[in-house]
């Protein structure tokens, strides 16, 4: 800082002596310290925050921290209670419940992190374009949204794991039509949101200084208009990230989801059910994990909002 | 109001469109084709058959000109056969509803009883104790998948202390207080998961109330604060509330898939989620499409009362 008010003194602009870029590993953490000072201000969006840095230290450092094959079956050790070597016990097949939470955790936050950016994706240019040139555009585009907004419930995905299941699709392919009716489902809302945002800003005058300046309209509303857009947008797909998991969760329970033995919590908790009179934990853990993961992202989402919409933290 | 309402009603038309295409498009993107499935049931002259049930099925037409017989037919209210039961799926589904309905129903007025009065008093005694755990619970109840809880429920309520019936169905109107014991579990499950969301809705709304001016110059004309909040402001608050619960009704009919299958529920939901079991694939089909229509035209009617009920809300 010294060395940037020298320059001033000395040249009377600081445009000249640029100071040197920060070294990047420095620029990361003074990034990261930012935000954790801004999010500090919500205690909600802090507790949030650790859960979900647990969450995904969990799933990137998966295979360090699994104990066991989470699909190797040991039926010597079935229904086993937690102990050392089984941290959570084992299942009904005597599968290690702790390490096939861990592979089916990183399989389900994979899953809807990758769907939801695809909605972002997909929506957000979608929405910005339509709100942006208005008129026809606008019109058709926004039934198309209202059409897939039809759909209630799980229905959409229903259809979509129907066809998956008549191709006899497998494995990594049925996770590819999941994430595609995630991705679509979830779009909407980005499109709406994106729609409506780009409404209001069109009409203020960096829109039009721009114009003047004669930037292209695409270039306007993507490069100018959306980065105005993004606190919303990040608000919102942190709650659709929780959601997402729920739905997920929800497909795989009823047993439509990726077939066993791929480690799924809802599939787990669905297959625990047998026991669950005898072997309530069994069923206990992944119906924890799925709480904790949502609750993660819901507690994000909420503190989030607070701190980029002053109006609400009010209250 | 009435212009209104019929430009909303136009607008319902596109809508519509757009999602029988996709359910059309639906059955199309199945491999194979209907007359595989209905031959290898027949026997008897293979050939022949598949002739006869394509010339039957309009396969041997273009696909615009069957997607225009398809949704005529539809239209009429004939939505085809089932694969599975081979009777009239427009029957299958009729019978199905009314159970859904009644699940779907109870378990939004149960999510009323608990929050409007939860989010009301959570407001008004802001930062108090009992706000404090309004919001954690309505955080938890938001964050808790709806069969896990559904499942621990029944672990507790039929498994371990057997008040209940862990599933099974009985028509109201047959036995009322008997199906009253089946509809707890289930109409508790979506209760809960619902009021965690009206929770936070009537809190931050009766908050947004509380805050406008009216509620001073009440306040400074001498009225009680009972008369204050009941009278006035919870009214107004309420606004967003029934709109909410009217659209969690309208998604519920369609969204009630896992707890109408845990709870052996004969509902639309699980109709559908057995065709799905079964390839019923016209079943589905039709299925989606009912409960979509049942979804547009609900959150139409919703949109309508709300503009009602909030004469403040501009027509645009």
């Amino acid at each position: 800082m010294s060395e940037l008010q020298a320059d001033k003194l000395v040249d009377g602009t600081l445009a000249r002596h640029a100071p040197p870029a920060p070294l990047r590993s420095r620029r990361l953490f003074t990034a990261l310290s930012n935000a954790w000072h801004e999010l500090r201000k919500s205690r909600t969006a802090s507790i949030g925050a650790v859960m979900l840095v647990l969450l995904f230290g969990a799933c990137i450092g998966t295979p360090w921290l699994a104990t066991h094959d989470p699909i190797k079956q040991n039926y010597r050790e079935r229904l086993q209670p937690p102990s050392a070597k089984h941290l959570l016990g084992t299942d009904r097949l005597g599968r290690d419940i702790y390490s096939r939470l861990l592979y089916g955790g990183r399989r389900l936050v994979t899953i809807a992190v990758v769907a939801v950016a695809l909605s972002l994706l997909v929506g957000v240019p979608f929405g910005v374009l339509t709100g942006y040139f208005g008129g026809l555009a606008d019109t058709i585009g926004m039934r198309i949204v209202d059409g897939l907004l039809a759909f209630p419930g799980l229905l959409l995905y229903l259809l979509f794991v129907t066809v998956a299941q008549a191709w006899k699709l497998e494995g990594a392919m049925v996770d590819v039509v999941l994430v595609s009716a995630l991705a679509l489902a979830g779009m909407p809302e980005k499109a709406r949101l994106a729609r409506g945002s780009v409404l209001a800003e069109k009409q203020k005058e960096y829109v039009e200084a721009s114009r003047a300046v004669g930037d292209s309209s695409v270039r306007i509303a993507l490069s100018q208009i959306l980065p105005n857009i993004i606190s919303p947008l990040i608000v919102t797909s942190t709650v659709r990230l929780g959601f997402v998991i729920l739905i997920v969760a929800a497909l795989s329970f009823l047993g439509l989801g990726t077939p066993p033995p791929t480690p799924d919590w809802g599939s787990d908790l669905s297959a625990a059910r047998d026991y669950m009179e005898t072997h309530p934990l069994i069923a206990a853990f992944p119906g924890l994990a799925i709480c904790y993961t949502v609750l993660a992202f819901n507690l994000f989402g909420d503190g989030l909002r607070d701190i980029l919409d002053p109006r609400i933290a009010e209250r | 109001m009435l212009a209104y309402t019929l430009r909303r009603i136009a607008q319902l038309v596109p809508v519509l469109l757009v999602l029988s295409v996709a359910v059309f498009a639906f059955v199309e993107a199945l491999p194979g084709s209907i007359v595989d499935t209905l031959v290898g049931t027949e026997g008897g002259d293979i050939e022949e058959a598949r002739a006869i049930l394509t010339k039957e099925y309009g396969l041997d037409r273009p696909v615009h000109e069957r997607y225009v017989l398809w949704l005529g037919r539809a239209l009429q209210g004939d939505l085809g056969k089932s694969l599975v039961t081979r009777r009239p799926i427009s029957t299958e589904l009729l019978s199905r509803i009314p159970a859904t309905v009644y699940l779907a129903s109870v378990g939004i007025v149960l999510s009323m009883l608990i929050a409007v009065p939860l989010g009301t008093f959570a407001a008004v005694r802001r930062n108090s104790a009992v706000d404090y755990t309004a919001q954690v619970t309505s955080l938890a109840g938001i964050s808790i998948p709806e069969f896990w809880f559904a499942i621990l429920c029944v672990l507790l309520f039929s498994l371990y202390l057997g008040w209940l019936p862990s599933s099974g169905y009985v028509s109201p109107l047959e036995d009322f207080w008997g199906s009253l014991q089946f509809l707890i579990l289930p109409a508790a499950a979506i209760g809960f998961r619902q009021a965690a969301f009206t929770t936070r809705l009537t809190r931050s709304s009766m908050l947004d109330e509380l805050s406008k001016e009216y509620v001073d110059t009440a306040r400074s004309l001498g009225h009680s604060e009972r008369k204050v909040i009941f009278k006035y402001t919870l009214r107004n608050a309420m606004i967003p509330t029934i709109t909410i619960s009217g659209l969690q009704l309208a998604n519920l009919l369609g969204g009630t898939v896992v707890l109408e299958s845990i709870f052996a529920w004969p509902g639309i939901g699980r109709a559908i989620f057995e065709a799905i079991l079964q390839r019923d694939y016209p079943l589905i089909q039709a299925g989606v499409l009912v409960l979509g229509v049942i979804v547009v035209v609900m959150n139409l009617l919703v949109d309508l009362t709300y503009r009602l009920l909030n004469p403040r809300v501009k027509l645009a």
